[in-house]
């Protein structure tokens, strides 16, 4: 086979087709990078195929340095034999993966650090993923293995590093450490505090009462990581620069100002902010930005300056909304399955009276006093063994004695105890006072 | 052929109608299926509280953490006047006796006002009391004591202006029959701690029954085993409790064990959840024997304590229910309803007047609501219980005038867009005023709160998102707070 008058294998040449789609999709990187601007709903439908079909190749690629690690082995060496093909098919899907990956970022509005580092990891990954096949078969020519492992490895480290970004993008930024146990999060430096939010300082009215209702309803979107529609919010002069279609913020004219006709809109709108079923901002909220808007939208006014929100729109209020956190009903499951048999027991002895907490928690609450005269100090002491996972108790009305007060301090994490009309007289607890107001 | 003979005329019949019913079954199915897909609401996550066949009063613990352990609700029938008892609106005073603008009339339906109606002013002079200052009138002098403890929702809103509809809607989500109610959606979702008792228990105080009828407390859609158990204020709680005379315990064991029986292999053969609710009523039943009497009976109380409640044994009345009320919350009942009457207030009778009869029903409730509040706060069982008191609408700051004439007694027609409640108790604000009616008390000017929002904000105390609180009915998951967005008062939230 020839290319040029030289003669080439054909793998070669099979390799040299494939590189043409790859620098297609650089020029599109390059050229049309994802700039926060929502596109077709065409694209963006082919685009969400991006997660699943990236699983292939990301396989595949793992796929190949297990082949010939074991293929060393004399005995498994036939699996080298198809390592070849396997690396093949992972660029392959590589350059769709990467396609699609362009096709959700370019049109579904993202943009951000997180996305160029991952769009650059995937598309170096591609390249790498060609690179090996084209190494792997000119591996017999001198110092070809070397390079050849040299590839793969760099493979291997762009795979963990393109994931966990993308990860980021999908899950959020602390996806991997979120749920983290404690000791491992300080042993790697992190701190225990929730996610940073982006703060203009608290001494001007925009930091200490505007900005916080941006980080809570709309960063998510038109933040540090997503710009959707090209809007950020995360600083007063990105806010004031304002989106695709102009300035959101027209200082004085609330009104007129395109931020709060969407956050005023009917909720079943299609411009209604925020999008797709969240819940609306509270009517304290929209008043809020009303008001400094109308004042100025100015970003260093004082905290003070605007006398109707202090007087009717107090913080508390602004903080008000409830809002209910998701189960995540595998992890408590886990949480409750170290004491669940021991609970089983108990609450065969104490039915309907012993309970978890609520079915978010693997805390205890335990109400004896409906048992009244007929839970004493030896009832009490049968529940020793998930004392420490009591965190409510109520004993009023029964007949413990100060017998169990050993009993009770063992419950190390009671928050609420309750002895009215126990047998256990006020002066006798003084001595163990300090515990109870320790653990609350 | 011994099949045959056990074959009855009724047995044939009745599997001619499970037939018809396996068919019905196997469409209507296959539509509620068809129209789940449809909808795209497969994302909603619900809640499991299935439990075992034989206890299905069993405890489940909340969704989240709960502010309160039970409620004891205390519904004033009939409407109370608000501007009688917590709203002072001084302007209204002033202008007491004049003609209504027509701007309150426009558009306005009235059950019974016609033509121009004179506005009136509150009949009782009101006062500030407490820290929180909050004004009160002078029929309510022992509840105007534990004023710092109650928490005021002024601005109230039903969409209902007659009684049975408005109650309804109080009680159950929706102004139309077949809804369960409040008190069955918390057994639902809560179960109870005292086997013994039933875990949702009514009392009414004797006079007239609610408007809304046994509906109020009923469990609608969910299984009957949830509804509200009426209970009796003096003698037996519930009738034919007691074994009669000649039937001992271990007698009545023996036979409910036979009909446990009976009604075991009958759910084995249909499968019929309503049956297991009448084994697990029997056996209640038989426990309620030993226990429920004793609860009930207010003559085990020191008479001090009767005192303070002003009860009386023996009576169908307010105080003795507030006494049993206490014992109940005591006793881990989870749901306790009281209901008070006579507060529809129109003026057509001395009874009904906001002169005469009106200040008996404030003698009759006041003090046991106050000794109920201070009992249970002395016992420590204020912090985990929810107090709510309120009626189903409110009451026109116009006087009425039946047929467009003067009345011979002072009253006032039924208005819907503005009412009073008060909470206390664990997880609220005390000592605190939500919401705001104009100065004539008429309509809502600040911070509305639909009934919907009361409910979904009673279930976030008892731990619940209201929209996960559901139970799977006619193709759609049914909540308390029925279709409409409910907002949970977070404003009034400790």
């Amino acid at each position: 086979m020839t290319l040029w008058g030289y003669r080439v294998s054909r793998q070669l040449r099979s390799s040299i087709i494939v590189l043409a789609p790859i620098l297609i999709v650089l020029v599109l990187l390059v050229f049309f990078p994802p700039d926060g601007n929502e596109r077709s709903k065409g694209a963006q439908f082919i685009g969400r195929f991006h997660p699943l079909v990236v699983h292939f190749p990301i396989a595949l690629f793992l796929l190949v340095p297990v082949l010939e690690l074991a293929g060393l082995d004399s005995r498994l060496s036939h699996l080298r034999l198809s390592a070849g093909f396997v690396l093949g098919l992972a660029t392959v899907g590589a350059i769709v993966a990467a396609i699609l990956g362009w096709c959700l970022a370019r049109s579904g509005g993202y943009s951000g650090p997180i996305l160029t580092q991952h769009m650059w990891g995937g598309i170096s990954l591609t390249a790498v993923c060609w690179l090996c096949w084209m190494l792997r078969g000119s591996a017999d020519q001198p110092g070809g293995r070397l390079l050849y492992a040299t590839a793969l490895a760099t493979g291997v480290v762009l795979v963990g590093w393109t994931g966990y970004r993308g990860g980021q993008l999908s899950e959020g930024e602390d996806h991997l450490t979120e749920y983290m146990p404690v000791g491992l999060r300080h042993s790697l430096g992190l701190s225990d505090a929730g996610p940073a939010i982006a703060s203009s300082g608290a001494n001007t009215f925009y930091g200490a009462r505007v900005e916080p209702i941006f980080a809570t309803r709309c960063f998510t979107c038109h933040g540090p990581h997503r710009h959707k529609a090209n809007l950020r919010l995360d600083s007063y002069s990105s806010l004031m620069r304002g989106g695709k279609r102009g300035l959101v913020v027209r200082a004085g004219n609330a009104q007129g100002s395109e931020l709060f006709r969407r956050i005023t809109l009917p909720p079943d709108h299609d411009d209604f902010m925020p999008k797709a079923g969240r819940r609306p901002l509270s009517a304290g909220q929209v008043k809020l930005i009303e008001l400094w808007i109308a004042s100025g939208a100015s970003g260093t006014l004082p905290t003070d300056a605007i006398k109707e929100a202090t007087a009717g729109l107090t913080s508390p209020t602004l903080a008000s909304e409830v809002t209910f956190e998701e189960i995540d009903a595998a992890a408590v499951i886990r949480r409750q399955a170290q004491i669940a048999p021991e609970l089983a027991r108990l609450q065969k002895r104490f039915p309907n009276i012993l309970e978890y907490e609520s079915r978010s928690s693997a805390d205890l609450h335990l109400n004896a006093s409906i048992l009244g005269s007929k839970f004493g100090d030896s009832d009490l002491a049968a529940l020793s063994s998930l004392a420490e996972h009591i965190t409510v108790a109520d004993f009023s009305r029964t007949t413990i004695t100060d017998r169990s007060v050993t009993a009770i301090a063992a419950m190390k994490r009671l928050r609420v105890l309750r002895l009215m009309h126990t047998g256990i007289p006020t002066p006798p607890w003084k001595g163990y006072a300090f515990w109870i107001n320790s653990s609350r | 052929m011994a099949l045959l003979q056990a074959q009855t005329r009724r047995h044939f019949l009745r599997s001619l109608g499970g037939g018809l019913g396996t068919l019905f079954v196997g469409t209507s199915v296959a539509k509620y299926a068809g129209a789940a897909n449809g909808t795209g609401r497969s994302e909603v996550s619900t809640l499991d509280f299935t439990r075992d066949a034989s206890s299905p009063l069993a405890a489940l613990p909340p969704q989240f953490a709960a502010k309160v352990r039970r409620v004891i609700y205390l519904h004033m029938a009939g409407a109370p006047s608000q501007l009688e008892l917590f709203e002072h609106k001084p302007d209204l005073k002033r202008l007491d006796g004049q003609d209504c603008p027509a701007s309150f009339l426009a558009g306005k339906r009235f059950a019974f006002i016609s033509g121009v109606p004179k506005l009136l002013g509150s009949q009782y002079p009101f006062h500030q009391v407490g820290q929180s200052g909050q004004w009160i009138s002078d029929r309510l002098p022992h509840l105007e004591r534990h004023v710092d403890d109650l928490c005021f929702i002024k601005s109230m809103r039903t969409e209902q202006f007659n009684h049975a509809p408005a109650q309804l809607l109080v009680h159950t989500g929706n102004a139309r029959l077949g809804y369960a109610s409040l008190g069955s959606w918390v057994l639902y979702g809560l179960g109870t701690e005292n086997q013994n008792l039933p875990g949702f228990i009514v009392l009414l105080s004797g006079g007239k029954s609610p408007d809304g009828g046994k509906q109020l407390w009923s469990s609608g859609f969910l299984p009957s085993v949830y509804q509200g158990v009426q209970c009796r204020s003096h003698g037996e709680p519930v009738l034919y409790l007691d074994n009669p005379a000649g039937v001992s315990r271990p007698l009545r064991r023996r036979m409910l064990d036979a009909i446990d029986q009976i009604n075991q292999q009958t759910y084995a053969a249909f499968g019929n959840p309503e049956t297991v609710t009448r084994i697990a009523q029997y056996e209640m039943a038989f426990r309620m024997q030993m226990d429920a009497t004793d609860a009930m009976d207010i003559r085990n109380e020191p008479e001090s304590v009767r005192a303070m409640y002003g009860s009386k044994p023996g009576e169908s009345s307010f105080a003795n229910n507030c006494l049993v009320a206490r014992r109940l919350a005591e006793r881990g009942v989870r749901f306790i309803q009281l209901y008070h009457w006579g507060w529809d207030s129109h003026g057509a009778d001395a009874k009904e007047a906001l002169n005469l009869g009106f200040t008996d029903r404030c003698r009759e409730v006041d003090q046991p609501t106050s000794a109920l509040l201070a009992d249970l706060k002395q016992r420590g069982l204020l912090e985990d219980t929810l107090l709510v008191w309120g009626g189903e609408f409110g009451r026109t700051p116009m006087r009425e005038n039946r047929n467009g004439q003067e009345m011979k007694y002072v009253g006032r027609d039924h208005n819907p867009g503005a009412f009073t409640i008060w909470m206390a108790g664990g997880g609220v604000k005390p000592g605190m005023t939500h919401g705001q009616t104009d100065e004539m008390g008429y309509e809502i000017v600040k911070d509305p709160v639909e009934i919907r929002d009361l409910h979904a904000t009673m279930l976030y105390l008892l731990g619940f998102d209201h929209h996960k609180l559901n139970y799977s009915f006619e193709g759609l998951e049914q909540k308390l707070t029925s279709v409409k967005p409910a907002r949970v008062v977070a404003e009034v939230l400790a």
